[in-house]
């Protein structure tokens, strides 16, 4: 090990001196690091990267006999069926509706309950709100639907009944087009906002105990220290999930918006993936939905793109 | 050290992975998975009847509830007869997902069996992959031979535009005409000393005053919902809705038409263009307003939905649904309140043609039940054993149960559905416990003489106020023969397509009218818009199917 | 002065503190009410629990949706598979991510651009489901446990957040510090990168274990043998053919009286025979958050 570092030591500093570093001429100063990178990369290279093939089926027809990617070439035709498709602006627009609602108020909310996790002092109190936030992520998605139907129920759902006794009525939250949105949205808070907010958590644990202990005696109240300590030290992680969250902008869960759907709120919960579920399992349209879930990648794989370059430039902070 | 071992390890699985996807996408498909060594030629090993058992692999896609298939007598001994031992997956869940990577790998077992598992839009889509059938039944199959004589229609069913047999329909022969069976509480009526309503106006009046005195007797007359429906889902309508008082207005649905779709006088309609279903949704609204339908009937789901119905102990909830039989949707408790009525009528002095919801041929048939793969070693050996099942004997077993345990042999060639061993359980339940039941499949032969189980005789008896009805019915000009009708694969994509848009608009338009009105002023322009989803389109393609249909009946 | 200063600042410590215990409460209730009801709904008749009559105790008790659930004899098979899979999926897991994540976050390693925004692409595009299928085919890991272990064992989304942590939680001056002392990156990984960072190491480690804990497709799409199939795939099944009492009515045959009552709770009670064994693993991962732990560790 010791003479391998003493051989790469002089090698780094004459390739500075001699020209400007690459991946060519840095391979015999990092080829540890190389070896670390070549597992990660041989695996996502053959499940990912090898069954790309596939995209194709997006332009072409799905001909078994000719083979996976034997079908007569029909270019963008499939693109065109679905830009064309007299539903496309209503699923575009409820898909990112529903997917802007999630992001804007569901990014916020984990990074809070981070912080108020760790402002409480009592160790036993933490622990057990931290625990119990954390488990409703384990709920499947057919019983939380199952839950939202019991408890919204406008006769006899203990919200429906909050609801109707703070005097908004008899409102059924389940059949309406404007609460689709907030019902969806909320409930996906409640339960997965204790479990994204461990990420911030483990963020919060590693921030130097001294820092505080100087803020103390350069005597900032708490708000200061949430501000210019906790804050800062989070900033990272959250740049780098907001840009990943950006990358989902077209796409929505499935399950849990197709078992909220009824006739009523179809006008507002009909998505992207709920259509194309609808008409892959209708028929075999192996092609169509290929070209729909391509078309969904790019728009996703572009806002991500954008993101990514702001985040770059404005945070020095970014994927690549 | 640990690292570079795990190296070695990821670099050969990766150059393993890029020597075996290198060659080409299908050509690797051949090599058939399956076990069975024993034979290279066929026919010296299964003309033998005395040799070892021919070794199969087959999918079989149950019901969740069905025990394993190895509990089941009549299937060991069904195989034993034919001479093959059997390796069985049993899939209760998922299957098109599983069946999509199966089909498209070309990794499929000897013999598939389910209903519908193998669809005709498959079999077009892969075709090389199933056996055509038409040799294998003349050779081997003597029963699948019979039931096609016996009953023609199984046979064109089974057989595909091209003229070629890929799967077996099956034939169950005791099923009623129809799913849907309307009730109403009749001691809710005595209560209130009201007659049973025969037509809208009187069902009107009849759930106005369920409503609004104390129709139940328990002293609070604001806990009675008039009328309830099962959940009206986002593809389309299904069975127990409203939609069957269409049939007051002279449509006759076929399995719930649930995308519209009905035949009058030999042409293929829609409904949700028609102006007769306008005036079903207007009814339906005027309920709605009044608060006769259960408020939650939208939003509700079916655990919901049948929960309600069983009221609080004796004292009932509904006073007007329907379902497949009474037990079953008000619960064994209040089962006796209920009392299933006939088919109403628009209006007192209105003397159309009545009609309901024919499902005769849905439930008696049934297609694609058993298809056999291409590539299979041994595909004499598999017709022997689908032979064996379709002996109506077998069959009967196939449906209800093992005899012994399940049916009783009277010794005289009758036979009898015993009732549950299980005392808690109905009879329902234990016949899909118990066996394949209808997800198999079977030839009841029309001369079996078998008596059917409690829970069957029930239904056909509460099926009797609408037989009138029915029998009244033009089951040529007036029933669309969705069961009998084989699209080709394009026009199949073409409509489902179609359909998706269509029901996209009709049904948050349908819910929309009955809770919030409107229907009157935005009918017009919701006409037109139905226009443009393709629904014109559809119908020439299936008024041309079943002119054809016709023509060669 | 000071005296002034110091009581206000103490006197608004307060206020603030009493604001967190009461969010803190809020956010508690919030949240634990419907994970109770989970419990209670999971022993309570089911007609009652849909109508809304099962609120703060349970009613009707019966004890059928376990038993059912636990009457299933290959429950056992199931966990034994999964905690299988899971153990050994996630040692796989870390075992290819964190070393890559390390690399990828050295600043001085010039493909680290160009080999993130390749793992990036796979996030978005893939091949689906059927090339996918004749890979894993091809591999000959159909219908063997190796499906669960290794295809997609590096999740690129926390590929991501462990190199962010090791960007961040790493001070630039600590491995050319150790270089200088003759430390090569295996070692500077190993002693110093690793033990820094156990906070992202296991939440990494949470995110894997749970994902292997609930994945049902692999074996769903994979999986044939009725002996491989892991915990989720069974009780599904379990799930399944109770639903059916709900909805099994019509074409079939009367499907439904029987256990109508009782249908529900298998939902309710599948929750809770699936996720308790995770649930278990929380407390031992959030010790590591535990402010400050790691720092102080390394630097005393």
């Amino acid at each position: 090990m010791s003479t391998q570092t003493k051989l790469t030591v002089p090698n780094r500093e004459t390739s500075i001196i001699a020209k400007k570093p690459n991946i060519f001429n840095t391979f015999r100063r990092d080829y540890q690091l190389w070896i670390m990178v070549i597992p990660a990369i041989i695996v996502i290279f053959i499940f990912n990267y090898i069954p790309m093939y596939g995209i194709q089926l997006a332009f072409r027809d799905y001909d078994y006999t000719k083979g996976l990617t034997g079908g007569a070439w029909h270019g963008l035709y499939y693109f065109k069926m679905f830009i064309d498709n007299y539903l496309f602006k209503d699923l575009m627009w409820n898909t990112v509706k529903i997917s802007l609602a999630t992001i804007i108020i569901g990014f916020p909310a984990p990074i809070l309950l981070a912080l108020l996790i760790n402002q409480i002092r009592s160790k036993r109190a933490k622990k057990t709100l931290q625990t119990t936030v954390y488990m409703p992520h384990f709920i499947s998605i057919v019983v939380m639907v199952g839950m939202l139907n019991v408890m919204l129920s406008p006769n006899t759902g203990i919200i429906g009944n909050l609801m109707n006794r703070l005097g908004y009525g008899d409102v059924n939250l389940l059949a309406s087009v404007n609460s689709f949105i907030p019902v969806y949205v909320l409930s996906d808070i409640w339960q997965h906002c204790g479990w994204n907010s461990i990420i911030y958590l483990a963020a919060l644990s590693s921030v130097d105990p001294q820092l505080y202990d100087s803020s103390k005696i350069d005597g900032a109240n708490r708000w200061q220290t949430i501000r210019h300590i906790d804050l800062p030290s989070i900033v990272p992680t959250m740049i780098i999930l907001f840009i990943l969250s950006m990358g989902n902008v077209l796409s929505t869960g499935f399950e849990k918006i197709f078992l909220m759907q009824n006739t009523l709120n179809l006008p507002v919960s009909e998505v992207i993936a709920t259509y194309v579920y609808k008409i892959g399992i209708l028929s075999n349209q192996i092609s169509y939905s290929s070209a729909i879930g391509l078309f969904n990648t790019l728009i996703n794989f572009f806002f991500l793109f954008a993101t990514n370059a702001i985040a770059k430039r404005v945070s020095n902070i970014s994927l690549w | 050290m640990k690292k570079t071992k795990w190296l070695t390890l990821a670099l050969a699985t990766s150059l393993t992975a890029l020597a075996l996807t290198g060659c080409g996408s299908d050509s690797d498909n051949n090599s058939s998975s399956d076990t069975s060594s024993t034979s290279s030629d066929t026919t010296t090993s299964t003309d033998t009847q005395s040799s070892a058992p021919v070794k199969l692999t087959a999918v079989f896609t149950k019901h969740p509830l069905t025990q394993e298939l190895a509990k089941m007598e009549w299937l060991t001994e069904a195989a034993k007869k034919a001479n093959v031992e059997i390796k069985w997956q049993e899939i209760s869940a998922d299957w098109g997902q599983k069946k999509a990577a199966m089909l498209a790998s070309g990794d499929i077992p000897d013999i598939i069996i389910g209903p519908n598992a193998i669809t005709d839009a498959d079999y077009a889509q892969f075709p090389g992959l199933f056996a055509d059938l038409t040799d294998l039944i003349a050779k081997d199959a003597p029963n699948v031979q019979a039931m096609f004589d016996a009953k023609p229609e199984t046979k064109t069913i089974s057989t595909q535009t091209d003229g070629k047999i890929y799967g077996l329909s099956k034939y169950q022969r005791f099923w009623p005409a129809t799913v849907s069976r309307q009730y109403i509480n009749q001691q809710w009526l005595d209560n209130l000393g009201l007659q049973m309503p025969t037509n809208w106006d009187e069902l009107y009046n009849v759930l106005l005053a369920f409503k609004e005195k104390d129709a139940n007797g328990d002293g609070d007359p604001n806990d009675e919902i008039p009328m309830d429906f099962s959940p009206v889902g986002t593809g389309g309508f299904g069975y127990f809705q409203p939609t069957v008082l269409l049939g007051s207005l002279g449509i006759t649905l076929t399995d719930a038409s649930g995308q519209g779709y009905f035949v009058e006088d030999g042409k293929v309609k829609n409904f949700f263009t028609d102006e007769r279903y306008k005036t079903f949704v207007e009814f339906l609204n005027k309920c709605f307003a009044a608060g006769l339908i259960n408020k939650e009937a939208f939003t509700q789901d079916y655990s919901k939905y049948q929960s309600v119905a069983r009221g609080d102990g004796d004292k009932a909830k509904v006073g007007f649904s329907w379902g497949w039989e009474v037990t079953d949707r008000f619960g064994n408790q209040l089962a006796p309140q209920y009392t299933s009525m006939a088919p109403l009528k628009y209006s007192a002095d209105d003397n159309t043609q009545l009609g309901w919801d024919y499902d005769y041929n849905s439930l008696n048939y049934g297609v694609n039940m058993v298809s056999i793969s291409e590539k299979s070693k041994n595909k004499d050996a598999a017709m022997r054993f689908v032979n064996e099942l379709y002996d109506p004997k077998v069959s009967m077993q196939v449906l209800f149960g093992s005899l012994g345990t399940n049916i009783k042999d009277n010794g005289d060639d009758t036979y009898a559905v015993l009732p549950p061993t299980d005392a808690a359980m109905d009879p329902g339940t234990w016949k899909w416990t118990s066996t394949w039941a209808d997800n198999g499949p079977m030839y009841i032969a029309d001369s079996l003489n078998l008596t059917l189980g409690t829970d069957m005789q029930s239904v056909g008896q509460q099926t009797e106020p609408l037989m009138d009805t029915i029998n009244a019915i033009d089951k040529d000009n007036d029933v669309l023969p969705s069961m009998f009708i084989k699209y080709s694969a394009a026009d199949n994509n073409m409509m489902a397509l179609n359909n998706t848009n269509l029901l996209n608009l009709t049904m948050a338009k349908f819910s929309q009218w009955v809770t919030k009105g409107g229907i009157d002023k935005e009918w017009d322009s919701y006409v037109k818009n139905v226009q443009k989803t393709g629904v014109e389109q559809n119908l020439q393609i299936m008024q041309k199917y079943y002119d054809d249909y016709k023509a060669n009946k | 002065m000071e005296m002034i200063r110091y009581r206000k600042k103490s006197a608004n410590d307060m206020i603030f503190d009493i604001g967190v215990a009461v969010l803190s409460v809020i956010a508690f209730l919030i949240v634990a009410y419907p994970l109770y009801f989970i419990c209670i709904a999971s022993i309570s008749d089911s007609t009652l629990v849909s109508t809304g009559k099962v609120l703060l105790f349970p009613r009707g008790i019966s004890m059928f949706g376990f038993k059912e659930i636990f009457g299933d004899s290959r429950i056992w098979t199931g966990y034994r598979n999964t905690i299988v899979y899971t153990l050994l999926g996630t040692f796989v897991n870390l075992l290819f991510t964190l070393p890559a994540a390390y690399a990828l976050s050295r600043p001085e390693f010039r493909a680290r651009r160009f080999i993130m925004l390749a793992f990036v692409i796979t996030m978005f595009f893939g091949g689906g489901l059927i090339p996918t299928y004749l890979l894993i085919k091809s591999l000959h890991m159909t219908n063997t446990m190796w499906v669960f272990i290794f295809p997609f064992c590096v999740n690129v989304f926390n590929l991501i957040i462990t190199r962010t942590f090791f960007e961040t939680s790493l001070p630039k001056e600590l491995y050319e510090a150790a270089s200088i002392d003759g430390c090569s990156h295996f070692t500077f990984f190993r002693t110093v990168a690793l033990p820094l960072s156990k906070a992202v190491v296991s939440v990494i480690a949470l995110y894997y274990l749970v994902a292997h804990w609930n994945d049902f497709f692999t074996a769903l799409i994979y999986i044939r043998d009725n002996e491989l199939q892991p915990l989720q795939i069974i009780l599904r099944d379990i799930l399944l053919s109770n639903q059916v009492f709900q909805s099994g009515a019509g074409a079939g045959g009367a499907a439904g009286g029987y256990a109508q009552k009782f249908a529900d709770q298998v939902k309710y009670g599948v929750i809770l025979v699936s996720t308790l064994p995770i649930l278990i693993v929380y407390p031992f991962i959030q010790k590591y958050f535990e402010k400050g732990v790691m720092i102080g560790s390394v630097k005393g």
